[in-house]
């Protein structure tokens, strides 16, 4: 069967009935490719592309409100430094037109570049279910191991909230230019009361933050001495792997290379802010 | 594309205008946009190649906006407006990206090519003035195997300025 709701209570009664024998696609980048290579076989679809209420971008009391449908190529004409970056260094443009935070959200990979941006800027993820109604969590809490997240069988992710953070940074190292999966990824973002996040991909079993080298960081005015124990601290923290993209001993020392890097930033920038949150 | 299997792959119903043309198909559920376009509607002008979004060489527009037609389900075009290859030229007349593309000799091997001038299209489609760095992302989720980017540049850039002075 295949579902193509128009509305998202539609899309939620569906879900409600038919629970994980329907394979949720909107972007089809993540599913498609599971397709197209036999790791899946999906019978039955439940389609999210036809949905227009979760395509917006909102502001709310300062908050962005991303639907879950916004894709990529919207995402990299917002102002929110780290996210566009992250968004812009996604696939290629078809890629972007396509691929949704939503999607990359619920894929949960730990190279999900726009998880990593997401979770720098302690973005809250709403979970929507029929019978149980809405609830948001922090998305550092929806990751809960390798692609196994906090969303149950019968929920939809809805809407990402972004609280405003008038400074963020992205790096994002990986093998070419373009179309290009991360092999380390780094977000920071700093908050109106000077709470600096960090953020990684790719040296984990999902999308991580750094909580033991932020907290190093809370309220403290950077300096180059802070900024060398902090990315100390995060080469310690992180837990990356061996694969075929880059050796765990490389990954972690491209934290630290990373983290150093991007609060250098932060701290030689305009303390207004970035010109351009 | 997906292996075949035992089990019966339940059918839909595609309602969709290609290249200006009303469609309605029964396609299988799980069949990408690519293969109804190649095989079901016989355009092979789109190509597949990676079937995993990383070459490009089966882009097309969907509603004014490029994307890859191996990732997207044919059902998910329903009520949708797709324009292929084939739908560029006006009877024998070249849109200007192909005739360009031919003028620059911008083809080797030629399989990238319907998939870069589709890229190539939304970008001109898009804006009036492209700067160096738009015109080289508009195109870099399109790879050409045979290395040829430099002259497929400059037909891009011929077909810019030749639609600006017309």
């Amino acid at each position: 069967m295949f579902h193509q709701p128009m509305t998202f209570k539609q899309a939620l009664e569906l879900r409600s009935e038919l629970g994980a024998d329907a394979t949720v696609i909107n972007g089809g980048t993540d599913v498609v490719v599971a397709m197209n290579h036999g790791a899946i076989k999906p019978t039955c679809f439940l389609d999210l592309s036809g949905i227009n209420a979760i395509r917006k971008i909102d502001r709310d009391n300062g908050h962005l409100i991303l639907g879950a449908g916004v894709t990529f190529a919207q995402l990299g004409k917002l102002h929110v430094r780290t996210l566009k970056e992250a968004s812009l260094s996604v696939g290629g443009p078809a890629i972007r037109n396509m691929g949704t935070i939503g999607g990359n959200i619920a894929t949960a990979s730990p190279a999900g570049d726009g998880c990593v941006a997401l979770l720098a800027l302690g973005a809250d993820v709403q979970l929507s279910s029929k019978d149980r109604g809405q609830r948001w969590i922090p998305l550092v809490d929806y990751f809960i191991d390798y692609r196994k997240t906090a969303l149950a069988d019968d929920e939809l992710i809805q809407a990402v909230r972004i609280p405003y953070n008038p400074r963020s940074r992205w790096y994002k190292i990986g093998k070419r230019g373009a179309v290009n999966i991360s092999l380390v990824c780094c977000a920071v973002s700093q908050n109106e009361d000077k709470k600096t996040q960090l953020a990684f991909g790719c040296v984990g079993p999902i999308p991580r933050t750094a909580p033991k080298a932020s907290a190093l960081l809370n309220g403290e005015t950077l300096s180059a001495e802070l900024i060398d124990d902090v990315a100390n601290l995060v080469a310690q923290e992180v837990s990356p792997i061996d694969d075929q993209r880059g050796s765990a001993a490389y990954r972690r020392a491209m934290c630290s290379t990373l983290t150093k890097r991007l609060l250098t930033q932060l701290m030689e920038d305009n303390p207004k802010g970035d010109a351009d949150a | 594309m997906p292996d075949p299997t035992p089990m019966e792959i339940p059918m839909t119903q595609v309602a969709c205008t290609v290249n200006g043309e009303a469609f309605t198909r029964d396609v299988p559920v799980d069949s990408p946009l690519l293969e109804f376009l190649r095989d079901v509607l016989g355009l092979t002008g789109t190509k597949g190649a990676c079937l995993e979004g990383e070459c490009g060489s089966c882009t097309v527009l969907v509603d004014g906006e490029t994307i890859n037609s191996c990732l997207m389900l044919a059902a998910q075009a329903n009520n949708r407006s797709i324009t292929t290859i084939e739908g560029l030229a006006s009877g024998a007349e070249l849109d200007v990206i192909q005739d360009s593309f031919v003028a620059t000799g911008a083809a080797q091997c030629g399989y990238c090519t319907p998939g870069l001038i589709m890229s190539a299209r939304a970008l001109l489609n898009d804006r009036p003035d492209i700067s160096e760095t738009e015109l080289l992302t508009a195109l870099e989720g399109n790879i050409c195997r045979c290395t040829g980017y430099a002259s497929i540049i400059e037909a891009v850039k011929r077909a810019h300025r030749e639609s600006q002075s017309s």
